[in-house]
C-alpha cells in the first residue's frame, strides 16, 4: 500500500514536471514583452536613457536576461517554493491574488455539492428501485436532457425566468450593491447571490443520478440481493442493508473525487454569474492577457485533477478490500 | 382444407425457423422499435439537413453588417401596408424596418417594427401633405405649414428649429438623427445630431434649394433650376458630379454610396462609388425614365409607359420588381423596402418583409448565422469526434493487443492525458495559440485541442474490448495464417468491436459540440464574424439582451439544446440496441 503511493507520489511528480514544461515553452511563445508592459506607463515621464534602464531593471527583476531553461528552473523552483509570480494587471503577488476567489470558489462549491448529494442519490436509488416505471422513465428524460443542455444555456434561461420575468433573485454578483450588510444578514445576502448559480449546476445533476442507478442496479443484480430475497428479508433491508451498501463502492469515489473538485471554480457558471471565484479569475488573467497568473491557475487545475485520480484510486481501495492496488 | 393451405403459405426456409438475423439487423431492428432514439435521429438530421441545405439559398458574406437593421425582433411585418391605405394612399415612405403612410385624408399610418417612441403619432396634426422618415424618427408637415416629429426624441431631435416659425416649407428630409427642412425661399435648416451625417447648409446658402436627399453619410441638393450640389463638407465621391447634368436635373436619388439623377430628356446619371453594380443603368430605359427613387444599395426606376425597373443590390429582393407593379403612378424606396403606387390608388410592394427569427446586434439576419453556425458546430465536433477515435483505435489497440510493458506505458499516458482538466487547458491552449494564427486556423486549432485531449476514454474502451476478443479463435487462426500483427488488430479485432465504438461516437459527438459552443460562448473557440452556436450567445450575457432581444439567445438556444439532446437520445438508444443487456439495467 506506502509503495503503491509512493509510487503514485512519483508519477504525479514526473508528470507535473514534464507538464509544466510544457506549458513554460507555450507560454513562452506568446507574443508580448512583460518587462516592457511593466515599465511602459513610465516611458513618457522619464528620458530614453532612464526608460532603457528602468526596461532593463524590469528584465532583470522578472529574470528575462537569462537564458530560456534557467527561466524554467528559476519558475519552476519558486512555484515548488510557493512563489507564484507577480501578476502585472492587479500588480499584486498571485499568491495572495488567489485567496479570495479561492474562498468564493469553495463556498459556491460546498452548497452546490451539499444538494447535489441530497437531491441526487436518493433520486437515483428511487430510480433504481422503481426502475422501468413512468417515474422512472420521466427521471431518465429529464437527466438526459439536463446532460445534454450546456449550462450557458440553463443559465439564460433561469436568469431570464427567475431574475427578469419573476425577479425574484439577483441577475449576478455577490453581494447587494449599496448595502453595507454586517455580521448574519452579510451571509444571508450572499447565500441570496449564490442561490441561481447553484440552481443552475444542479441541472447538471443527471451524470450523479444515472451513476446511483446503475450502480445500485448492478448490486440488484448480484446473486447476494437473491439469496437476501429468498431468505424472506423484507424489500427495504435488501436494497439498503444489502444492495446500497455495495454500490456505494463507485458512489463514495464519486464524492471523494468531487471533494478534491470543491477547489477548481466552474468557469462557465462563474463567468455567467460574475461570481469571483477561481474560473473567474483565470477567464479574467487570459481575457487581460495576464499569463502569470493564468500559468499559475493552470498548473494548479493540473495538480487538483492528478491529486483527485490518486485520492478515487485510494479511496476504493480503502472501501473495498477486494480491489488490489498494485 | 383452409387451414392446410394457410400452412403452406407460412412455411419457411431453415434459416426462417431458426430466425436467424445477422447482428447487424438485430440492432437496426432493436432501433427501429426505440421510439425515442428515432425520434432523436429524425431531428437530428433535420437540424443538421436545415444547416446544410438551406444556406445554398443566402447569398450573404459572413462578413455582411448593417447597423441600420440592428436588433430586429422576428417577423415579416415591414410590408405589411394597412387594408385603410389600401386605394386610398398619397404618401408612403419606408424606414430601416417600418413603413409610415398618409392616405388622401390626411391621415397618417405606421406599421412594420416600431419602437415605443415612433409608435407615439401626434394626435392634432390636421391634414398631413408631406413626410419624412429617418432612422428612427418622423417628420410631418400639414397643409397649414406646421411641422410635427416624432420617434427618437434625444439630440433635440424634437426640436423644431425655432426659425422655421411662420415659414412656408417646400421640403422635407430625414436620416440617421438628422431632419433637414427646405424653405419657400430655397435655404435649408438642419437640426438633431448634426455629426451623423455630413452636411453644411452655409455651403449653399446663396443657393435656390429645391429639394435635399441625405443617406448615411453626406447629403445633396437640387436647386430650382435644375443643378445638384454636394453638401458634404470635405470632397467626397459624390462631388464628383458629372458637368454634362448640370442645369438638367429633373429628380434625384441617393444610395448610400451613389447618387442618381433623372435628366429633363429622360435619361439616368449615375455618380459617386460604384457598388452591387449601381452603375449598369438598363439600357431600355434611358430616355422614358419619369421618377427615381433609391434604397440603401439599389435604385428603382418608372418609365414614361408606366413600368418599374430596379438595379444594384439583390440580397434581400429589393430589386426584383414583381410582374403586378405595371400602370405605376410613383415609386417609394426606402432601405430595403420599395412600393409602387398605382394609379388607382393600390400598392405594390416588394422587398425586404422581414426576418425569420429577427438580427442581432450587427444587423445579421439570426435565421442565417445558426444555419452557418451550425454547419460550424457540427463540423467542429465531428473532426474533433474523428480525431478522438483514430488516436483512441491506434492506443486501445496497440495497448490492448501487445499487452505488457507498451500498454502500461499507454495506458500511464491516457491516466495523465484524461486526468487534465479540460476546460482551463482547452481555454490557455486557445487563449496563448490562438491569437498567433487566423480564423481557419483557429477552428483546426479548437478541432485538435478537442480531439487530442479527448480521446482517452476511447482508448480504455476499445482496449477493453480488444483484450476479450484477441484469444478467441479468428485471432488465432488470424495468427496462424501468417497474417501481420498489425492488420490483426484493425483489421480482424477492431472492424469485430466498431459497433461499439460507433455507439461512444455518437455520444462523443454531442459532447465535442458542448464543448465548443462551451469555449466559444466563453470567447475562446470560433471567432467572429464566422459563426457557431456558441459564440452566437456570447454576446447575449448582458440582462438587457436577455430580456428585450430574447431572440438573440432563444433561437440558437433551442437549435443547440434541440441538437445535442437528439444526439445524446439516439445514442443511448443505439448502445440500448447493440447491447441488449443493457436493458436490463
Amino acid at each position: 500500500m506506502a509503495k503503491y503511493i509512493l509510487k503514485r507520489l512519483g508519477y504525479i511528480v514526473i508528470v507535473f514536471f514534464l507538464l509544466s514544461f510544457l506549458l513554460f515553452g507555450i507560454f513562452k511563445m506568446v507574443p508580448g514583452d512583460p518587462a516592457r508592459l511593466m515599465v511602459e506607463g513610465q516611458k513618457m515621464s522619464v528620458s530614453p536613457e532612464q526608460y532603457e534602464m528602468l526596461y532593463q531593471q524590469a528584465r532583470e527583476r522578472l529574470g528575462l536576461d537569462k537564458p530560456l531553461p534557467v527561466q524554467y528552473f528559476s519558475w519552476f523552483g519558486n512555484i515548488l517554493r510557493g512563489d507564484l509570480g507577480y501578476s502585472s494587471v492587479y500588480r499584486l503577488p498571485v499568491i495572495e491574488l488567489i485567496g479570495p476567489p479561492m474562498k468564493n470558489t469553495i463556498a459556491l462549491n460546498v452548497v452546490y455539492y451539499i444538494f447535489l448529494f441530497l437531491i441526487g442519490i436518493p433520486l437515483g436509488i428511487k430510480c433504481a428501485v422503481k426502475k422501468d416505471t413512468v417515474f422512472d422513465t420521466s427521471v431518465q428524460v429529464a437527466t438526459m436532457i439536463g446532460i445534454s443542455i450546456p449550462f450557458f444555456i440553463s443559465a439564460l434561461v433561469f436568469i431570464f425566468l427567475f431574475a427578469i420575468v419573476i425577479p425574484i433573485f439577483p441577475i449576478s454578483g455577490m453581494v447587494t450593491t449599496g448595502a453595507n450588510y454586517t455580521g448574519f444578514r452579510a451571509f444571508l445576502d450572499y447565500m441570496y447571490h449564490m442561490a441561481l448559480p447553484v440552481i443552475v449546476s444542479l441541472t447538471g445533476m443527471g451524470g450523479l443520478i444515472r451513476y446511483v442507478r446503475g450502480s445500485l442496479l448492478d448490486a440488484l443484480s448480484m446473486d447476494y440481493v437473491r439469496t437476501a430475497r429468498a431468505k424472506g428479508l423484507k424489500e427495504k433491508t435488501v436494497i439498503y442493508k444489502h444492495a446500497f451498501r455495495n454500490a456505494l463502492i463507485p458512489i463514495t469515489g464519486w464524492i471523494v473525487g468531487s471533494i478534491v473538485a470543491i477547489f477548481g471554480g466552474a468557469v462557465i457558471i462563474e463567468t455567467l454569474f460574475s461570481w469571483k471565484g477561481v474560473g473567474k479569475l483565470l477567464i479574467d488573467s487570459l481575457n487581460q492577457h495576464d499569463y502569470t497568473v493564468a500559468l499559475s491557475m493552470q498548473m494548479f487545475y493540473i495538480l487538483l485533477g492528478l491529486a483527485s485520480n490518486l485520492i478515487t484510486d485510494l479511496c476504493y481501495c480503502i472501501v473495498d478490500p477486494r480491489i488490489k492496488l498494485d | 382444407m383452409l387451414f392446410e393451405k394457410k400452412k403452406v403459405k407460412e412455411q419457411r426456409s431453415i434459416l426462417e425457423e431458426e430466425q436467424m438475423q445477422s447482428p447487424f439487423r438485430t440492432i437496426i431492428k432493436n432501433l427501429l422499435e426505440n421510439k425515442l432514439a428515432m425520434g432523436g435521429l429524425i431531428v437530428f438530421v433535420f437540424i443538421f439537413a436545415m444547416c446544410f441545405i438551406l444556406p445554398i439559398w443566402f447569398r450573404q458574406s459572413l462578413n455582411y453588417q448593417d447597423p441600420t437593421q440592428k436588433n430586429i425582433a422576428p417577423g415579416f411585418s415591414f410590408l405589411n401596408v394597412p387594408k385603410e391605405l389600401k386605394g386610398n394612399v398619397e404618401i408612403i415612405e419606408f424606414g430601416p424596418t417600418f413603413g409610415v403612410g398618409v392616405d388622401k385624408d390626411g391621415n397618417v399610418y405606421e406599421w412594420g417594427q416600431l419602437s415605443e417612441n415612433l409608435k407615439k403619432i401626434p394626435f392634432d396634426m390636421g391634414k398631413v401633405v408631406d413626410i419624412a422618415v429617418g432612422q428612427d424618427h418622423v417628420l410631418a408637415l400639414n397643409d397649414k405649414g406646421d411641422l410635427f416629429t416624432w420617434g427618437y426624441n434625444r439630440l433635440q431631435l424634437d426640436r423644431i428649429p425655432v426659425e422655421l416659425k411662420g415659414k412656408k416649407i417646400r421640403h422635407i428630409e430625414a436620416g440617421y438623427q438628422v431632419s433637414i427642412a427646405v424653405t419657400e425661399d430655397g435655404k435649408i435648416v438642419s437640426w438633431g445630431n448634426e455629426n451623423a451625417v455630413d452636411i453644411s447648409a452655409a455651403k449653399v446658402a446663396d443657393e435656390d434649394i429645391q429639394e435635399v436627399k441625405i443617406n448615411i453619410q453626406t447629403g445633396i441638393a437640387l436647386t430650382t433650376d435644375g443643378r445638384v450640389i454636394s453638401l458634404a463638407k470635405r470632397e467626397t465621391a459624390f462631388d464628383k458630379i458629372p458637368e454634362e447634368i448640370q442645369g438638367k436635373v429633373e429628380k434625384l436619388a441617393l444610395t448610400d454610396k451613389a447618387a442618381a439623377v433623372v435628366l429633363k430628356d429622360g435619361t439616368v446619371k449615375v455618380w459617386g462609388n460604384n457598388h452591387q453594380d449601381i452603375f449598369t443603368v438598363p439600357e431600355e430605359v434611358q430616355g422614358h425614365v419619369t421618377d427615381i427613387s433609391a434604397g440603401r444599395n439599389h435604385i428603382v426606376v418608372l418609365t414614361d409607359d408606366g413600368d418599374v425597373v430596379a438595379w444594384g443590390g439583390n440580397e434581400n429582393k429589393q430589386s426584383k420588381v414583381p410582374g403586378k407593379a405595371k400602370n405605376a403612378a410613383k415609386i417609394v424606396s426606402g432601405y430595403y423596402q420599395n412600393c409602387a403606387i398605382n394609379e388607382d390608388g393600390t400598392v405594390t410592394t416588394w422587398g425586404l418583409k422581414g426576418y425569420l427569427l429577427g438580427t442581432d446586434n450587427l444587423g445579421r439576419n439570426v435565421f442565417y448565422r445558426i444555419l452557418k453556425g451550425g454547419q460550424m458546430t457540427m463540423t467542429v465536433g465531428f473532426i474533433a469526434v474523428v480525431i478522438q477515435f483514430v488516436i483512441g483505435i491506434f492506443v486501445g489497440g496497440i495497448s490492448g493487443y501487445y499487452g505488457g510493458k507498451v500498454d502500461m506505458l499507454l495506458m500511464r499516458l491516457a491516466e495523465v492525458v484524461g486526468s487534465l482538466p479540460f476546460i482551463p487547458l482547452a481555454l490557455i491552449l486557445s487563449a496563448l495559440i490562438g491569437n498567433k494564427v487566423s480564423d481557419v486556423g483557429r477552428i483546426v486549432m479548437i478541432m485538435l485541442i478537442l480531439g487530442v485531449l479527448g480521446w482517452t476514454g476511447i482508448a480504455g474502451m476499445v482496449r477493453a474490448q480488444v483484450l476479450a476478443e484477441r484469444e478467441k479463435e479468428f485471432v488465432v487462426a488470424a495468427k496462424a495464417l501468417g497474417v501481420r500483427e498489425r492488420n490483426i488488430i484493425f483489421r480482424h479485432i477492431v472492424p469485430n468491436v466498431m459497433t461499439i465504438i460507433i455507439v461512444q461516437a455518437t455520444i462523443s459527438f454531442a459532447t465535442c459540440m458542448l464543448t465548443e459552443s462551451g469555449l466559444s460562448f466563453l470567447g475562446f473557440g470560433v471567432a467572429e464574424p464566422i459563426p457557431s452556436w456558441g459564440n452566437m450567445l456570447n454576446n447575449c450575457r448582458s440582462s438587457e439582451v436577455i430580456s428585450q432581444y430574447w431572440w438573440r439567445w432563444v433561437f440558437p438556444s433551442i437549435v443547440l439544446g434541440l441538437c445535442t439532446v437528439s444526439i445524446n437520445l439516439f445514442g443511448d438508444g443505439l448502445r440500448k440496441a447493440v447491447d441488449p443487456k443493457a436493458n436490463e439495467r
